[in-house]
């Protein structure tokens, strides 16, 4: 079953008097374990997208289904819910919690979420920061750390609850260009391990062409499909 | 479980982080609130210390812990005197009947019968004192008595009174020239005049020893009056039942001389009053400026109203001269020129001069020179104990009425003895307060009923009133005598009158007696002060339910202006606390909403990654409430280190007379109670919660989108 499905979906911004059209009938599916790219240049819609897949934003016509729930027929704290159970986030600007330290940004979601033991939270963190390869800052404050070290940290926080489906918009454009590709391959080999989905957006080629696979938005339609459907990281 | 302490253990980081992230926004912030805070434990303690002093000033003087007064009365009781002057009660007219009903109250342990008024008391003059000083030398002579030693006294005597009368005559004659001998008070007093003239002769002073009792008569009748213009000071009283008095308050106490005797008349007069009023200008000037320089450090070379005080007393020396009789003045000039080391032979004026004109340097000395020298040769108060005093009233139906009292002793107050307030109040006996308000006595009654008698009156019945006066030709005098007016026995002299004042004074009245009759109000003691909003209900059922109409308030609402002032002061600082606090929230709240607003971002992002509204609710709420917990606890401990610090530095003076009472002592020790740092963490933890309220609403409408904005 496709963990992203979107139908016939449109969205149109009101800016003054006049309707800017940002979305026009779009319709996707993404499947359990994909690496998705959506590309496309600037204001063509990539974002836009993603926050309705990531349910911090509604859809003024059509449908989205996330975990084959219907965003629109979400109260706004079931929303919350869903993005706090089912999705991470993963931002341009890395959003750490600046008063945070590292391990305490990793932590954050699962105190929200609750449910585990100190130890369990600390293992869990500790692990993931491992798996970054930062463990070495758990103490550190964000300010303390290069962009690269950032987003890693932005990576392990978006992964600290298991989430179903990770969302990153252009996780790699404050990045130099050999930091980027780090981090793609970071997302790259969670997605192999765990078979996470992961849907980022970029309009970087070099970045693009670790996708498994990419869907090319222009004038906000899709414009095309490329590459295998289906978990293209699943687990062979 | 464990989670949800976590997430308050994180909320409480991210706050305290957030808070040290912004030191110069905290710092004003927590100025702001701990000033807040500051004002508010300082404020309530000094108010509470001074609502205590208060409580002790006017339970333990006059109030009691509830009053109670009849209900028909035009105005409301006011135990210290309002603004218009005594309170315009209807008595009670039977106290009797009102204790019997309320002493079986539970909770009541004693009910004092009062009557609080005004009466103007003959003071006498120094024309009296000097009179009375040759009269018991004219007793002792026409007792056959001689000797060198009485002579001289006598001579020296018969010159002070012959010198006043002089002064005296030099003043009328001033008078004289201004009053039309024809007008109504020219022609009342003519012979006076005529007297005083006679008084003023060579010839009335050289033939003075042939009829001694004579002459003196014609000196104490007509001359002395003449000088009685300013002899009258108005002294404030309360009737009561003396020894109940003593009993219900314990802080009166008798400074001199004694309690007036159980059922007998009398007064004791207010140690306070007698100071202000009765004393010796001069006397009570150097007392003043003895308290100024030893209590408050003043000088009088920096003091204007010191330097003043000793040109006053310059100014009094007069009033000194005038006391003395020529023997007495040898010895005041031999000791004041001992004691001030000035050359022989200076005379008496100019060395009263010298002592007067104090300095810094000399004033000790000055002091120690008057008190130990001058003072015991001068009537230092105009009433002493063991004398007897008129007191003169206007009644309920407007004449006058006057009455002769014994004074037994002075009154005053353990810890508020200064006080200018519970310090001014007499205390006279029940009976003399019912004569003067001119309730008709027992003894009155009899009084009347002989003097109808010996006129020959017929007792007139109310109903037959109207007939009697305007009916039948009925003789309204039965029988008319005509008897020769004996004027000698008309104008008492002083002896007689105060033999008749002793003979009053000796009577003993039965309890009964005292309490079967009027007063205007009574104070009411409690067993337990605790319950007295439940005694004052009590107590207006109880009274209620016997119909005696009368009407029960607390001790604070009897006292009138002077019991509202602790509440006066508690509005004004609590509106100055207001518009502070008002001012705090409108900062507080600025300085929020652009915290908030700076971390939009933020708060979009904990929103996106799955933080409900909430918990960004809670978390703004927990950052202002720790800013108001930790300078809130900081400005209370503080505050308790101001009151601690005024109390270590001997509190604050209490300057005015008011004060005095108010604090009940010379200065006002406050204490911190645990209530006032309660109130002013309350205060400050509503100021914060209301101040976050606007930022958490801007924090509510952060939408998780916010997260996606890119930086630029």
């Amino acid at each position: 079953m496709a963990i992203v499905s979107v139908k016939d979906v449109s969205k149109t911004y009101t800016l003054g008097k006049t309707e800017v059209p940002a979305l026009r009938g779009v319709s996707l599916d993404v499947e359990q374990g994909e690496f998705l790219s959506i590309a496309g240049p600037s204001g063509s819609g990539k974002t836009t997208l993603l926050n309705l897949v990531g349910c911090v934003d509604t859809p003024s016509a059509g449908t989205v289904l996330v975990d084959g729930q219907d965003t629109a027929a979400l109260s706004e704290r079931a929303l919350t819910d869903l993005r706090l159970r089912r999705i991470g986030f993963i931002f341009q600007s890395f959003n750490l919690v600046q008063v945070l330290s590292v391990f305490q940004n990793v932590e954050f979601p699962l105190l929200l979420q609750g449910g585990l033991t100190k130890k369990e939270r600390a293992d869990r963190v500790l692990g993931l920061l491992e798996a970054v390869g930062i463990h070495s800052y758990a103490r550190h404050r964000p300010s303390e750390l290069s962009g690269g070290q950032r987003q890693r940290v932005a990576v392990a926080r978006a992964l600290v609850s298991r989430p179903k489906l990770v969302l990153a918009d252009e996780p790699t454009a404050n990045l130099d260009s050999q930091t980027g590709a780090n981090i793609i391959d970071l997302m790259r080999d969670m997605n192999r391990k765990d078979g996470t989905t992961f849907i980022f957006s970029t309009h970087d080629p070099k970045v693009m062409s670790h996708a498994s696979a990419i869907v090319r938005i222009a004038d906000g339609q899709v414009a095309a499909r490329e590459g295998a459907r289906g978990g293209a990281g699943a687990p062979a | 479980m464990s989670a949800r302490r976590d997430a308050i253990r994180v909320l409480l980081r991210i706050a305290l982080r957030n808070l040290r992230a912004s030191p110069v926004r905290t710092t004003i912030l927590g100025s702001i609130i701990l000033v807040g805070a500051l004002v508010v434990v300082v404020g309530t303690s000094l108010l509470d210390s001074i609502d205590r002093g208060l409580r002790t000033s006017i339970q333990g003087s006059l109030g009691g812990h509830l009053q109670v007064y009849a209900a028909s009365s035009e105005g409301s009781l006011e135990l210290y005197g309002g603004l218009r002057g005594e309170s315009l009660l209807d008595p009670i007219e039977d106290f009797s009947k009102v204790k019997a009903v309320i002493e079986k109250v539970p909770n009541v342990r004693q009910v004092v019968p009062m009557g609080i008024d005004q009466a103007m008391v003959a003071t006498g003059n120094v024309f009296d004192i000097a009179l009375e000083r040759l009269r018991a030398d004219a007793r002792r002579l026409e007792a056959g008595e001689r000797g060198e030693e009485l002579q001289r006294a006598w001579e020296a005597h018969k010159a002070h009174v012959r010198r006043m009368v002089g002064l005296l005559r030099g003043e009328i004659e001033q008078a004289l020239a201004i009053v039309d001998p024809d007008s109504q008070e020219g022609r009342d007093r003519a012979p006076d005049f005529e007297a005083l003239q006679r008084a003023s002769t060579d010839a009335f002073w050289e033939g003075f020893d042939r009829d001694r009792y004579g002459n003196l008569e014609l000196l104490e009748n007509r001359i002395a009056p003449l000088a009685m213009d300013n002899a009258f000071t108005f002294l404030r009283y309360v009737g009561t039942d003396v020894d109940a008095f003593f009993e219900a308050f314990p802080l009166a106490e008798v400074v001199e001389g004694e309690r007036i005797p159980t059922g007998q008349r009398g007064i004791l007069v207010g140690k306070q009053y007698a100071e202000e009023w009765l004393k010796l200008k001069n006397a009570r000037r150097l007392d003043q400026i003895k308290d100024a320089r030893d209590r408050r450090g003043r000088r009088i070379a920096k003091d204007e109203e010191l330097q003043r005080w000793v040109k006053d007393n310059g100014n009094g020396i007069k009033e000194i001269l005038l006391q003395l009789d020529p023997i007495q003045a040898e010895v005041a000039a031999a000791r004041l020129r001992e004691g001030l080391g000035a050359p022989a032979g200076e005379p008496l004026e100019a060395l009263l001069r010298r002592l007067f004109a104090s300095t810094d340097e000399t004033f000790d000395r000055d002091y120690r020179v008057f008190y130990g020298g001058l003072a015991p040769l001068l009537r230092l108060y105009m009433i002493n104990v063991g004398e007897t005093i008129t007191v003169k009233a206007p009644t309920k139906s407007g004449y006058f009425n006057s009455i002769n009292l014994k004074v037994y002793g002075f009154l005053q107050f353990r810890g508020i003895e200064r006080s200018g307030i519970a310090g001014m109040m007499s205390v006279m006996d029940l009976m003399s307060f019912r004569q003067l308000y001119g309730y008709v006595t027992a003894e009155k009654a009899e009084e009347i009923r002989r003097l109808k008698a010996s006129m020959g009156a017929p007792e007139v019945k109310r109903e037959d009133a109207e007939a009697a006066l305007f009916g039948a030709p009925a003789p309204l005098v039965a029988e008319s005598k005509a008897e020769a007016i004996d004027e000698r026995a008309l104008v008492a002299g002083a002896g007689q009158k105060r033999a008749a004042a002793e003979a009053a004074a000796a009577r003993v009245y039965p309890r009964e007696e005292i309490e079967h009759g009027e007063i205007l109000n009574a104070a009411i003691i409690l067993k337990s002060p605790a319950r007295l909003r439940q005694s004052l209900h009590d107590v207006q059922a109880a009274v209620d339910a016997a119909k005696l109409g009368l009407k029960v308030i607390d001790w604070q609402a009897a006292s009138g202006i002077v019991g509202q002032f602790v509440t006066l002061m508690r509005i004004v600082l609590f509106t100055a606390l207001l518009i502070f606090f008002s001012v705090a929230l409108v900062i507080i709240n600025n300085a929020m909403v652009m915290a908030t607003l700076q971390r939009v971002k933020e708060i979009g992002t904990m929103r996106a990654i799955g933080a409900q509204r909430r918990f960004v609710v809670v978390m703004l709420l927990v950052e202002i409430t720790t800013v108001g917990l930790l300078f809130g606890l900081g400005g209370a401990v503080l505050g308790g280190g101001v009151v601690w610090a005024i109390r270590a530095f001997g509190g604050i003076p209490a300057t005015t007379d008011v004060l005095y009472f108010v604090f009940a002592g010379p200065s006002l020790l406050p204490t911190m109670g645990g209530l006032a740092v309660g109130l002013s963490l309350a205060i400050v933890l509503a100021v914060s919660v209301l101040s976050a309220l606007y930022p958490a609403v801007i924090a509510l409408k952060v939408a998780p989108v916010e997260a996606m904005a890119t930086d630029d």
